[in-house]
Formats: structure tokens, C-alpha cells, sequence
């Protein structure tokens, strides 16, 4: 396409046109980068501008660091707030992109002295990097179907559900800029492979240290590429521009990727990189046979072959089985938990809890889908069968692409978020194909038509039609953006593809549909997309914009706003003491050391299970046993959430029979059986006594009955089994306006001498008091 | 106690002892449960004379039996895939107790079958599969429940047995060896052929004849992954979900859908990944087949019964996804026309 429009002389018609085109889908391009940003500030208009959930809190904290230290301080910073007492080098283990991304951006903008505070620029960091994401969507698919796709792929990436859920704004997580990353190495890559230029493959080999800094996913590209060259050595595709596109990322990216230091040598010592290093040597060994073949004569390489094909299976078997031992030696064989969970699926539930308790960690149903690319799944069959006719190098890739993501999106739900844009490409492929097609077909037609019959009855049978389909476009304002862009592919192909295509239709007598089932069809399109539109806008505006700090309900009696959480860390922070520790389930622990600045024992980067099973046993023992660990740990409060109240789903006592398994795993005298009557969880009167004396049943429902007098808890839909009980050990210091939020502080252990002297008092006054003393030792 | 060893007594008990032995010579059943044992394949003894064996014998026995209650008739899967697992215990204990018969003939691994109705009937049986301890102090079987092996436990593999066996025995029982997936032979004759036919495949690859070489294949394979992806197949696989349920009111119903967002059946999950399939490939069909037909009214036919097919297709997937997750998509119509 690209090839076609050059070659045409400056001056004519067609160029005009395709400088009008040129311009139009840069207006086009601009367009959906303001679709991208401005759909997702639903959460800014709908709560306030705020930082959303759990793991953007750590973000955040870590960007607030860095602008206030600089980037030394940042890269030396050992964490003493969490994982108290073992602390946490944040530098070494943190993936660096989106926090020198946003104190970069916020750097700049106070240098140009525009004062935003950091917290603004962490907000509105995602939304920027998704119009990037768009973009650098349009220029992949532009290099592998020509830009009407690319302007298609664009548009639809900006709306898509699943890329929404993870880039509203004040969803500052790693993903954000990540999936911008992504979709440009794999931009870069497609780029170096149809040009073969070394420009292109380095910066290929730094766009994948960027996808290195910002997250764990890299591994994706690391093993998609290889696998990619791989499939295009097997299926006879080798080109030096196959050579050039890979060895330079290997070899680049590599050196570039240990600089990382969460990465470091991992990134020649994992298996999850050996499939790159594997496919580096046969790629080696590839190019030698294609050197040999063009300086030998067929018959001298027919020897040649015998002989190179002979010393390399030995060479390579031992290779193989060097790697075999070398990965068999090592406990999960080189493998991290989540990536052999993503081989073998079931191996995560069968043995590692934490990953398995992850609910983003299950298998997604079929709503998954539609609810997380909506229409794009009818969409991807035909871009797959599009993208082989004819196959290239790149429409292979993409294939490619869209076959790992969509079955790894089937392990995870969390790797949606990798398919989203595969499916956006291969769905802007399809409807630009099938858009081609109807138009063509009736443009073809109509114009046919003209030529039969008078001239003036064709353009008055061709003005209704325009006008129909812009009247159209008038109904939903992104309906128009993704309709005009396809549009202006239309207008910026037709005059370049109409010579060809008029030619052949001389010769084969036409590739074209009938009229009217044509302009029906097109109507059906732009209706799907239509949905599409809706349903995005929907998803973006209800289902995906909830900061979960804020919770709003509505009622009858209008919108309830519980704003617990933020209560109840502005308590810890301005009612404890700076060095006192607090105890909670890890999910809050991020939050707890950036809203409150206080020490939390476990957080959300869930690095140290023994830890984690540790407060888990905590919250499932009897409440001296929980006390005694507690006591342990340094421990001043214990926060837990609580939804009873209000009917908060996600609170700590749906999260419990985790913290028993997590614990369980660890501490074998925690069983999991112990805490369910006939395998049912239940916390009403036929819930086990283990159940109803652990610390966290007790620390959920202390006083719980005085809310309404009967103890009727609004998540679980029941009257709680224990309503009146007191504790020993703890007291109750808060409890947040809607209950969300409890927090305790441990008595302080009773002092021994004192208790001796009073014990002696008391023999020496009376001894009818003394066994109340005993009955409550810490008091 | 000194009362009681008075002569007469104690010539009673010698009596009493001495016809207990007359009845059954324990250690003469050892020496047949040994035989028995190393008749039988894996060591598992198939035990027809419960009698014999267990009831009719003086407690403290010589011997523990572990019994394992099968049902050959059944035809049940799991509970033959357990059988075999069984085996590879009893295996597993003899071989790693080799050389000491002073622990091997202590514990004998049995299965009774459900044919023998009357020994089930012994053990009180409700339900298969299970695994039953009867150690040397056992008496009444029926109020066997410390020796049944617990429901929880009974996951069907040879370690939950053996674990079983070790912590009521102190017998250790040691690694289970299993035997290997393909034996030594199967395993030369399929590296010999690979070395044979290496030459012959590589040539052909390099001519580039292979199926490898043929897009299509590439096309097929690319599709049917995204169809089992989409439909959720691995959630399926991972929970071990059924392709339908029968209705708990009416057993004479299927289920085939299920009204809750984060479960699915078999069967539902395949037929919406058809309809995700399909509609993308009917209109590859049309976009890229169609075009070449040459006869206007086959193309007309065929792109309205694409298009009603599809329009279907979506309408339906749209119907149940609302169904199932209660969503109802709003429309951001303008308030005024409401």
C-alpha cells in the first residue's frame, strides 16, 4: 500500500489525494487519541480525581519518593514501612517504567513551570498512555494491512473494555504504560522485519527495555518473537530481514534487560528467556545454510546439507539436554509459579495458594469475553482468515499473536488485558476488509450503473446514499469517529486501489456483492459497531470507573457515598504513633503505608508467603494464639474491613478461608476442614466453634449486634452464629462510619512484677477478687 | 488380679487359647496370605473368604488388610484409575520392604468386590470409593469408622493412601513407584524410528513439502484455538466442569446453562464459543469467497442467509450474556426522549 502510494509522481490528482488522505488520518489519528483520554476520565468526573485500588498506592508512594529524592535515592531505597521486620529493597525490586515515567513527566511540567501536583500527573498518566497505546496500535497494523486497518485497530483500541479496566484515570498501575510498550516493540519488530533496516532493530531493542522497566509481561514478547522467527524458519520464510529483526533484539535486549535490577541475571539464567537464546542458535545455524547454499552449486550443497545436518543434530541434541539438566536441577525447574501456571493451568491451584486466591489469576467464561472485547470476539475469526490472504511475515505475526494471547487469556483472566490488542488488530483487519468489500462493491455498482444510464441519474442516486450514512454518523459522536475513520481509509485507498481494481475487474469480471445486500450488510456492520460503542462507553462509565477507596451505592433515596477507607488511614495516621505497626490481610497493605505512613507486616507485593501465611494463621487462631503472634510481629492494630454492615462483598471475611489455606499451607495445625461445617463455609449458628472463635470472625462481628439488634449480616445474608462475646486480648480503638473499616489495638502484655505485687496485695486484703484477676490476665 | 490366677483358671485359658488355635492357625494364614499375595499381580489379594481371614480369627490378628471395595460392574473411571493407584501401593510397599518379611507380613493390601454383596453388607458400604484398615484388634466390623478411610482423604491418589497407611500402621509404605509411561522397549523402538526417519523428514522439510508448509493448516489450527479459548474450554478443563447438569427438581431435565457469571457448563461454553466463531468466520466467508461466485442470485441468497444467521447470532450471545450476568447495557440516550 505504503509502496503504491509513493511511487506515484508529485503533482496528480492521486497525489492530492493521498496528501488529503495523509492529512485526514492524522485528524482521524488525533481524534482517537482524545477518544482514548477522554473516555477514560469517567472516574474523574463520577468520584474526584484520586489514585484507584490497591497496587497504585505502592505506585504512587514509589513516585512521590522520586520526585522528592531523585532518581539515586529512588534506586538505593530500602523500604522499612513494610514486611516489618524484614523491610523491602524497593529499588531492586520494583519495575521502574511508570514511576520514572510519570516523575519524568512530572519533572518536565514543573521545569516548564506548569505546577502539577504528583499525585495529578500518577492520575493522568494512564489515560496519555492509552492514546499512545492507540496510536502505536494504528502504526502495527498499518505495517501489516495497510492504514484503513490501522485507523480501524486504532479506534478500536482506544474503547477497549478490557484496556479501559486497567487505564481509567487514577489507575496508575504498571499496565498502563506497559501495554503502550507492547504494542510498540511489537510495532518496532513488524517495522524492522518488512524494511530490514538496523535503525528500526535497535530501536526495537530499546522500546523492549522499556517494556522491561514497566512489567513482568515482557516475558510475553521474549518468547512471542522467538516463537515467531521460529515459525517462519519452519515454515520456509527465512529472509536476512528475518536476521536482522531478531538477532540485534536478542543481543541488544538481553544486555539492556539486565540492566533492570528486578530483572538482572534473570535474563540469562530463567527458562522463561531460553526459548530466545534457543532460537538465537538456530537462527545462527539457518542463515549459515543459506550462506552455504548461495556459494556452493546444488550438488556441493547437497553434500554439504548431509554433513551440517549430521554434526548439527548432534550438536543440538546436546545442547537440548545440557538445558534439560540445567533446568531440572532447579526446584520449579526455572520456571516462576505464575508462568508454569500459565503451561500447565492446573498447576497453580493444586499448589500454590497465593497465586490460585488471586481472583485475577482464574480462568475467564465465555461473558468474560464479552464483556472485555464485547463485539471484537465475532470480530478476530475473520481478521485470522484475512490475515492469510496472502500470509506475510507480518500478518503471520499477528496470527500469531492473536493464538498465544487468546489462549493464555483462557489460563488468566488478568492476560485479557495481552489479547485486548491483538484483538482490536485482528478485528480492524476484519471490518476493514468487509468495509472494503460492501463499499467497493457498491461503489463498483453504482458506478457501472452510470455508465449504463444518464449521468445526472447516478449522482442523484449517490447523494442519498452519503447523506444517509452521514446522517447516521450524527447519532453517537464515537460511532462517527470510528465510522470516519474508516472513511477516510476509504477515500485515502479507493484513488490509489481504483486503477488496480478497475483493471481487474476488466479482466475477472468483477469481485463484487450485490447492491442492496451490500448496503444492508454495511448497515449491520455499523450497528455491531455501533454496539461496540455503547457497550464501551457503558463499560467505562459503570462497570470500570469505581476507585474502590470510594464506594458509592444508589438507592431509592439517591447516592450513598461510603468513603470508609480514607476515613479510617487519616484516623491511623493522625491517632498512632509514626514507628507503630499495623496488622492487616495483604490487600491493604499498600494503602496502609501510603495513606496512613504507617508499618504494615505483609502488602500487596506478595514476595514472602511464609509472612503472609503467618498473618494468615494470626487472623484464624483463638485470639490469645493470634495475640501471641501478633505480639511477636511488634504489632500495635489490627485493621480488618468488614462489609456486614452495608453488604461490601469483597471484605475480610470472604476473604478468609484464604488466609486459612494460605496459612494452612505454611502452619499445618491450621486446617481448612476445621472452619467448615459438612465443606460449607458459614459464619451463622452451624458454623464450626473453630469458626466462631478465630480472631477474625471476632474482630468482624465484635458489637456487631448492636447495630440493628439481631446480628443479620447483609453480605452473607444470615444472622451471625456468635452475637455476644467479649474480647481479651484486643480493644476496639475505631470503627469507621459504615463499619467497612475496624481497627483494634492489642492490650499491652500484663507486667509480671506488678502482677506479682498485686497478687501479693490481694492475698494479703482479700482473696475473693483474685479469681477474676486470673480469669483475665492482661487487664 | 491375684484372685483370678488359681489354678482352675488358669487351666480355662489355656483351654480357651488352645481351641481359639484350633480354629484358625494365624500363622498359617499369614503363610497363605503371602501366597495369595505373590500370586496375584500388584500384591493385592482379592479377598472372597472375609470369614476366614478376618471374622473367625482371635484378635490381636498377626496381620493388618487394607481393604480396598471395588465394582468391577460399575464401569466407573475414576474408580478403576484408584484401583490402580491402590496397586501401585501395595506394589510400592513390597518392593521397598524387600528384604523384611517381618514387615511385609504384617499388612496385606485386599479389594473385595461388590459381587461379594455380603462382605460389603459386613463392612456396612454405602459408597465407592473406599478404604477400609482392619488392623489386628479390629472385632466389629460394622463400627469400623476408625479404620475407614476418610472421605476428605480419599482423593484417589497413591500418596493419600499410602499417607493413610503410614500414620495408622507405623508401617512406612516409602516412594510409590509408578511404572513408567512408555516401557524401555516401547521407548527404543520410538527413538529408533525417529533416528530412522529423521533424514527422510528433514529432507522433505527442506524441500518444504510438509504439512508445516501448507498455510491452511496454520488457518484451521489458528481458528479452533481461538474457538476453544473463547468459549472458556480451559475453565472447563481446570475446574473439571460437566458438559450439562441434570435439573435437581426434575432429573428428567438438562441443564444445559447455568444462570451465574463465574461458572459454566460444558456445553454452554462450547455452543457461545460457536457463535463467537462463527459469525467472524461467515463473514470472512462473504469477504472472501462470496466476492468470487460468479451467479448474482447464489451471492444475494447467501449474504441474506449470512446475515440473518449472523444478526441471530449476536442478538442470541447478547440475549444470554445479559442473562447471565444481569448486566443491562444503558444507552446514554438523551433524557428527553425517554
Amino acid at each position: 500500500m505504503a509502496a503504491v502510494e509513493s511511487s506515484l509522481p508529485p503533482g496528480t490528482p492521486s497525489a492530492m489525494r493521498n496528501a488529503f488522505g495523509t492529512v485526514l488520518s492524522a485528524l482521524i489519528l488525533v481524534l482517537i487519541g482524545v477518544l482514548a483520554f477522554s473516555i477514560r476520565l469517567f472516574s474523574v468526573i463520577k468520584y474526584e480525581s484520586v489514585i484507584h485500588e490497591f497496587d497504585p498506592y505502592f505506585n504512587y508512594r514509589v513516585t512521590q519518593f522520586l520526585s522528592k529524592n531523585g532518581i539515586y535515592e529512588f534506586w538505593n531505597w530500602f523500604d522499612d514501612r513494610t514486611w516489618y521486620p524484614l523491610g523491602r529493597v524497593i529499588g531492586g525490586t520494583v519495575y521502574p517504567g511508570l514511576t520514572l515515567t510519570a516523575g519524568t513527566i512530572w519533572w518536565v511540567l514543573n521545569s516548564i513551570n506548569i505546577p502539577l501536583s504528583v499525585e495529578t500527573v500518577c492520575v493522568f498518566t494512564a489515560p496519555v498512555f492509552s492514546a499512545f497505546a492507540s496510536w502505536a496500535t494504528y502504526l502495527l497494523t498499518k505495517e501489516v494491512k495497510g492504514s484503513g486497518a490501522g485507523l480501524a485497530a486504532a479506534a478500536l483500541l482506544a474503547m477497549v473494555p478490557s484496556y479501559i479496566s486497567r487505564s481509567v484515570a487514577g489507575s496508575y498501575d504498571n499496565e498502563a504504560v506497559a501495554i503502550f510498550a507492547l504494542i510498540f516493540t511489537f510495532y518496532l519488530y513488524i517495522k524492522t522485519l518488512n524494511t530490514g533496516s538496523l535503525f528500526y532493530a535497535t530501536l526495537n531493542a530499546i522500546a523492549y527495555f522499556y517494556m522491561v522497566c514497566s512489567w513482568g509481561g515482557y516475558t510475553f514478547i521474549i518468547n512471542l518473537i522467538p516463537m515467531h522467527v521460529l515459525l517462519c524458519i519452519v515454515t520456509g520464510r527465512y529472509s536476512p530481514r528475518l536476521y536482522i529483526a531478531y538477532a540485534p533484539l536478542v543481543v541488544l535486549g538481553t544486555l539492556l534487560a539486565a540492566l533492570v535490577p528486578v530483572v538482572g541475571f534473570n535474563a540469562v539464567l530463567t527458562s522463561e528467556h531460553f526459548a530466545s537464546f534457543l532460537v538465537f542458535i538456530i537462527i545462527h545455524v539457518v542463515a549459515l545454510v543459506y550462506y552455504i547454499k548461495g556459494i556452493l552449486t546444488p550438488k556441493m550443497f547437497k553434500v554439504a546439507v548431509t554433513l551440517v545436518v549430521s554434526i548439527g543434530l548432534v550438536v543440538c541434541l546436546i545442547v537440548v539436554a545440557v538445558l534439560v539438566a540445567l533446568v531440572a536441577s532447579s526446584p520449579t525447574g526455572g520456571w516462576s509459579g505464575r508462568s508454569l501456571s500459565l503451561l500447565d493451568p492446573t498447576y497453580a491451584s493444586k499448589y500454590i495458594p497465593i497465586i490460585a486466591s488471586v481472583s485475577e489469576h482464574q480462568p475467564p467464561t465465555w461473558p468474560s469475553y464479552f464483556m472485555d472485547i464485547n463485539v471484537l470476539a465475532f470480530l478476530v475469526p475473520a481478521g485470522i482468515i484475512a490475515c492469510f490472504s496472502p500470509l506475510s511475515d507480518a500478518s503471520s505475526f499477528v496470527v500469531l499473536y492473536i493464538v498465544m494471547s487468546v489462549y493464555f487469556s483462557g489460563v488468566m483472566v488478568r492476560l485479557m488485558l495481552v489479547l485486548a490488542p491483538a484483538a482490536c488488530i485482528m478485528s480492524g483487519i476484519a471490518l476493514s476488509q468487509a468495509f472494503d468489500v460492501f463499499t467497493g462493491s457498491i461503489k463498483y455498482q453504482l458506478s457501472s450503473n452510470s455508465k449504463d444510464d444518464a449521468e445526472d441519474n447516478t449522482t442523484t442516486k449517490n447523494a442519498p446514499k452519503d447523506d444517509a450514512a452521514s446522517g447516521k454518523t450524527d447519532k453517537g459522536e464515537e460511532v462517527a469517529k470510528e465510522r470516519s475513520s474508516k472513511k477516510g481509509k476509504k477515500k485515502e485507498r479507493e484513488p490509489a486501489d481504483k486503477p488496480s481494481v478497475k483493471s481487474k475487474i476488466v479482466k475477472k469480471k468483477a469481485l463484487v456483492l450485490p447492491l442492496e445486500t451490500s448496503i444492508v450488510a454495511l448497515l449491520l456492520l455499523i450497528m455491531l459497531g455501533a454496539f461496540y460503542v455503547i457497550h464501551c462507553v457503558w463499560a467505562a462509565a459503570e462497570a470500570y470507573s469505581a476507585p474502590s477507596i470510594v464506594l458509592t451505592s444508589k438507592s431509592h433515596d439517591g447516592l450513598h457515598v461510603f468513603d470508609d477507607f480514607r476515613e479510617s488511614y487519616a484516623w491511623l495516621s493522625h491517632n498512632t504513633d509514626v514507628d507503630d505497626k499495623v496488622a492487616s490481610w495483604w490487600d491493604y497493605g499498600y494503602q496502609t503505608t501510603a495513606m496512613a505512613n504507617r508499618t504494615v507486616i505483609v502488602d500487596n507485593n506478595t514476595w514472602n508467603n511464609t509472612h503472609i501465611a503467618t498473618v494468615g494463621t494470626a487472623m484464624s487462631s483463638p485470639e490469645k494464639a493470634a495475640w501471641e503472634i501478633f505480639n511477636s510481629l511488634d504489632v500495635k492494630y489490627v485493621l480488618v474491613v468488614f462489609g456486614g454492615v452495608i453488604g461490601y462483598p469483597s471484605d475480610d471475611i470472604n476473604k478468609f478461608l484464604w488466609m486459612v489455606r494460605i496459612g494452612g499451607g505454611v502452619f499445618p495445625h491450621i486446617k481448612e476442614a476445621d472452619y467448615l461445617r459438612d465443606g460449607q463455609y458459614r459464619i451463622d449458628s452451624e458454623a464450626t466453634p473453630t469458626m466462631l472463635n478465630c480472631l477474625m470472625y471476632k474482630l468482624c462481628y465484635y458489637r456487631f449486634v448492636e447495630t440493628d439488634g439481631k446480628g443479620y449480616d447483609r453480605v452473607r445474608r444470615t444472622e451471625i452464629g456468635k452475637k455476644h462475646f467479649k474480647l481479651t486480648h484486643f480493644e476496639e480503638v475505631f470503627t469507621s462510619h459504615h463499619w467497612m473499616v475496624r481497627i483494634y489495638k492489642l492490650k499491652p502484655q500484663k507486667n509480671r512484677i506488678r502482677g506479682r505485687a498485686k497478687k501479693l496485695k490481694l492475698k494479703t486484703s482479700s482473696g475473693v477478687s483474685s479469681k477474676s484477676a486470673k480469669k483475665n490476665p492482661w487487664m | 488380679m491375684a484372685v483370678h490366677t488359681t489354678l482352675p483358671y488358669r487351666f480355662f485359658l489355656s483351654i480357651a487359647l488352645l481351641s481359639i488355635t484350633a480354629v484358625s492357625e494365624p500363622t498359617d494364614l499369614t503363610t497363605e496370605l503371602v501366597s495369595l499375595r505373590s500370586s496375584s499381580e500388584s500384591g493385592v489379594i482379592r479377598l472372597n473368604d472375609v470369614s476366614k481371614f478376618i471374622t473367625s480369627v482371635a484378635t490381636p490378628r498377626p496381620y493388618s488388610l487394607i481393604i480396598f471395595f471395588n465394582s468391577i460392574d460399575l464401569n466407573s473411571n475414576p474408580l478403576q484409575n484408584f484401583r490402580r493407584e491402590f496397586g501401585f501401593v501395595s506394589a510400592s510397599f513390597i518392593a521397598n520392604n524387600n528384604n523384611r518379611s517381618d514387615v511385609t507380613n504384617k499388612l496385606f493390601f485386599c479389594e473385595i468386590d461388590s459381587s461379594d454383596s455380603e462382605s460389603f453388607h459386613r463392612f456396612g458400604i454405602q459408597s465407592l470409593p473406599q478404604i477400609c484398615l482392619v488392623d489386628p484388634s479390629m472385632e466389629n466390623l460394622r463400627h469400623h469408622e476408625r479404620g475407614m478411610m476418610e472421605e476428605a482423604d480419599v482423593d484417589g491418589t497413591a500418596e493419600s493412601v499410602a499417607e493413610f497407611v503410614e500414620s495408622r500402621t507405623k508401617l512406612t509404605v516409602g516412594p510409590i513407584h509408578r511404572p513408567p509411561l512408555l516401557s524401555k522397549t516401547q521407548i527404543g523402538v520410538i527413538a529408533s524410528l525417529i533416528a530412522i526417519s529423521a533424514p527422510f523428514l528433514i529432507k522433505k522439510f527442506l524441500k518444504g513439502e510438509t504439512f508445516l508448509h501448507d498455510s491452511r493448516f496454520w488457518q484451521y489450527g489458528a481458528v479452533l484455538v481461538y474457538f476453544f479459548s473463547v468459549s472458556g474450554t480451559m475453565h472447563n478443563i481446570i475446574n473439571s466442569i460437566p458438559m450439562y447438569l441434570r435439573d435437581p427438581e426434575d432429573s428428567n431435565r438438562l441443564v444445559f446453562f447455568y444462570e451465574e457469571p463465574e461458572i459454566q457448563l460444558g456445553a454452554e461454553a462450547l455452543s457461545v464459543g460457536l457463535l463467537y466463531t462463527g459469525v467472524g468466520l461467515l463473514l470472512a466467508y462473504v469477504t472472501d469467497a462470496l466476492v468470487r461466485v460468479r451467479n448474482v442470485n447464489e451471492q444475494r441468497v447467501a449474504m441474506v442467509l449470512v446475515m440473518v444467521v449472523s444478526f441471530l447470532a449476536v442478538k442470541r450471545v447478547v440475549y444470554l450474556n445479559n442473562w447471565k450476568t444481569g448486566y443491562q447495557i444503558q444507552m446514554y440516550w438523551p433524557s428527553s426522549w425517554q
